[in-house]
């Protein structure tokens, strides 16, 4: 595998100490408590695979693939690693390496698909599209922030992400509405 | 090594094992400059199984490393023998927090923040607070005796382990210790296992003591011009009866590089002290904070401040709490790697000793900063260092070694709060020539298979450079 975005990271990775301070900040690894899940994790894994000590594989292209890009974890990052954007740019590598994985961003189930294209119309990060030739909604997994604005808005319930983070959809709604109610989750 | 996975995934379920080479790599690293990989990750969630894992692991003479933030500095939780990663994240349950009786029960996996948050709303406190306390677990700070910035009041985590449950190497759950205060009845075990770095025991459980929180703080800074003076101050301070909260020293090099990380704005001094008194009554900081400046100002402290309000005391003071790793910052592609890192230095050498680490950095060309916990005795450094370059690591090795035979040459310690792990152990062994003998014989008593963490204190081998694979590819 070619890492022809992320070779640029080679001798800047080890600006990152490894202090595990991101831990704190991070919404996934308090979800799964997986240390693969956290930035530090994260980047440990993709300094491994730069230096050859460590081959490219389905389940850590889905580990790079799995960040909400919040971003807390740069923005907290003392050692001012350029955390999201390394990711970014593993994630354009991965995908130009045929990696077919899905991490936390968003699908389309063609079969409750409409084409009415709402989703098109709210993602803020040009990741939907339609393919013409197959008459499909298509998502751009590079491009793809996972913020859910599509899920949340797709009428037939077709835009969809990965659950299981320890919340699914409806919670998430219903303890929105709760502290908009009553000001507690 | 084998290891019988349908076995593990019996005790803890499918999704608490892993054996994926990412993860196996990502645990088998910390914040020190080692990497190793272990042959399986597993997460235990109660005593149980961290018996059953034990057992096991013992019956096949299979190494396992407990494990909490993987935010240790010298290599305590690397893997270096493979074998089992114990992540004891998931036991991170507050189990009691008795104010009648001033302890608490926690788990290994709880936060050390985490706990003092559920304590704040009690006002009371547990105080040791290395700067990792946001990610670091009560397990791992056990396990390293950890302290902090508060240490100089306060101590260290062995100053409030009242008691602990402990599953030992051939998975007998023991306790040891009480839940009182005070326990005079035979041999101190709880204390044989702080800072014992996981090799004696797999600590599940841990009563706590806890203090009242300070109403009040006032936070000061003083500028020096010569790095020496403020060494000096910081001596006096202590010989002089003060009891200060906090005596912090930072120099130039860690000053610039919280500027350059933080754009913080410090003044571009050979170096600062931060000070703090807490207590009770206004009337008693205002004594200490007098005494203090007063001493700063007679060794050229000048710009002296204080201040009271916590806004600003969190604003002054968050500098150095991400001082680690603003390191990182101050010189392009240079590391920041945790090496001689936390030297116990006598208050009458401080000043001798901040000038020696610069002299040493100089001479073998690396860049080392001078910066710690001055006031409990605790001086740290790092060794910023091109690490792509063998070179400097043959200059790095060279400058530990020069580190630490000067310390012994003053009647300082290995370290103060990080540990021993791998990279300081021929330091270590050094220091504790004349005792190494009955820890070999504690080790062999109460792990005769040497499962639990081995290679590690004074069982690891003498070449820190070689003793693992560096993280940074070098030649």
């Amino acid at each position: 595998m070619e890492f022809n975005n992320l070779k640029k990271w080679q001798d800047k990775l080890h600006v990152c100490i490894r202090c595990g301070y991101c831990f704190e900040h991070c919404h996934l690894f308090k979800i799964t408590g997986w240390e693969s899940d956290a930035p530090r994790g994260k980047l440990v894994m993709l300094h491994a695979l730069l230096q050859g000590d460590i081959d490219p594989s389905d389940s850590i292209a889905e580990k790079i693939f799995e960040c909400y890009m919040c971003k807390r974890c740069e923005a907290s990052c003392s050692a001012k690693v350029e955390i999201t954007e390394l990711f970014q740019d593993a994630r354009t590598d991965f995908a130009e390496a045929g990696y077919d994985v899905t991490g936390t961003t968003s699908k389309t189930n063609e079969d409750k698909c409409g084409m009415c294209q709402s989703c098109i119309s709210v993602c803020k990060h040009e990741a939907r599209s339609v393919d013409e030739e197959n008459d499909k909604i298509v998502v751009d997994i590079v491009k793809c922030q996972s913020c859910g604005c599509c899920v949340a808005t797709c009428p037939t319930g077709a835009a969809y992400s990965r659950e299981g983070f320890g919340l699914t959809q409806n919670e998430l709604c219903q303890q929105v509405k709760n502290y908009l109610e009553g000001g507690t989750v | 090594m084998k290891i019988n996975l349908e076995k593990i995934i019996n005790i803890v379920g499918k999704e608490n094992i892993s054996t994926d080479p990412g993860d196996l790599l990502v645990y088998g690293s910390d914040s020190s400059v080692h990497e190793a990989s272990a042959c399986i990750v597993v997460r235990p969630g109660k005593i149980e199984h961290v018996q059953k894992i034990v057992i096991y692991a013992n019956s096949k003479k299979i190494p396992i490393i407990s494990r909490g933030a993987g935010s240790g500095m010298s290599g305590q939780a690397v893997p270096i023998k493979g074998g089992i990663i114990l992540d004891m994240k998931r036991m991170n349950h507050i189990l009691e927090v008795n104010l009648a009786d001033v302890y608490c029960r926690v788990e290994p996996g709880v936060v050390d923040d985490d706990l003092n948050h559920v304590l704040k709303s009690h006002s009371v406190f547990y105080p040791p607070a290395p700067a990792s306390s946001r990610v670091a677990t009560i397990g791992g700070e056990i396990a390293n005796n950890a302290s902090g910035v508060r240490s100089i009041k306060y101590g260290a985590v062995r100053d409030y382990v009242l008691g602990m449950k402990v599953v030992m190497a051939n998975g007998d759950l023991v306790s040891f210790g009480c839940k009182n205060r005070v326990e005079a009845a035979g041999y101190q075990l709880d204390r044989l296992m702080v800072g014992s770095e996981g090799t004696l025991g797999i600590i599940v459980e841990a009563t706590l003591r806890f203090i009242p929180i300070p109403k009040l703080r006032c936070m000061g800074t003083a500028k020096f011009n010569k790095l020496k003076e403020a060494g000096d101050s910081i001596a006096e301070i202590m010989a002089s009866g003060c009891q200060p909260s906090l005596l912090e020293l930072m120099d130039n090099i860690a000053i610039t590089a919280v500027n350059k990380a933080m754009d913080f704005g410090l003044p571009d001094v050979d170096a600062i002290l931060m000070f703090e008194a807490d207590g009770m009554v206004k009337e008693a900081i205002d004594f200490e904070m007098k005494k203090i400046k007063a001493i700063c100002e007679k060794h050229n402290g000048f710009g002296i401040e204080l201040s009271y309000d916590a806004k600003e005391r969190t604003r002054i003071f968050s500098g150095r709490k991400k001082l680690f790793p603003s390191l990182s910052k101050y010189k392009e592609l240079f590391a920041c790697t945790s090496l001689a890192d936390d030297m116990a230095v006598p208050y009458s050498k401080m000043a001798v000793m901040a000038q020696k680490i610069h002299d040493v950095a100089k001479r073998n060309n690396v860049i080392m900063t001078a910066y710690g916990h001055c006031g409990s005795g605790c001086m740290h450094t790092k060794i910023l260092l091109d690490p792509t370059k063998n070179k400097q690591w043959d200059n790095a090795k060279n400058a530990v070694k020069e580190i630490y035979d000067f310390v012994a040459s003053i009647d300082g310690s290995t370290s103060a709060e990080h540990g021993i792990g791998i990279s300081k152990a021929f330091a270590f062994k050094k220091e504790k020539h004349d005792s190494l003998n009955f820890m070999h014989a504690i080790k062999k008593a109460l792990d005769p298979n040497n499962i639990l963490n081995p290679g590690k204190l004074m069982d690891a081998p003498d070449d820190w450079v070689t003793a693992t694979r560096l993280r940074y590819k070098h030649n």
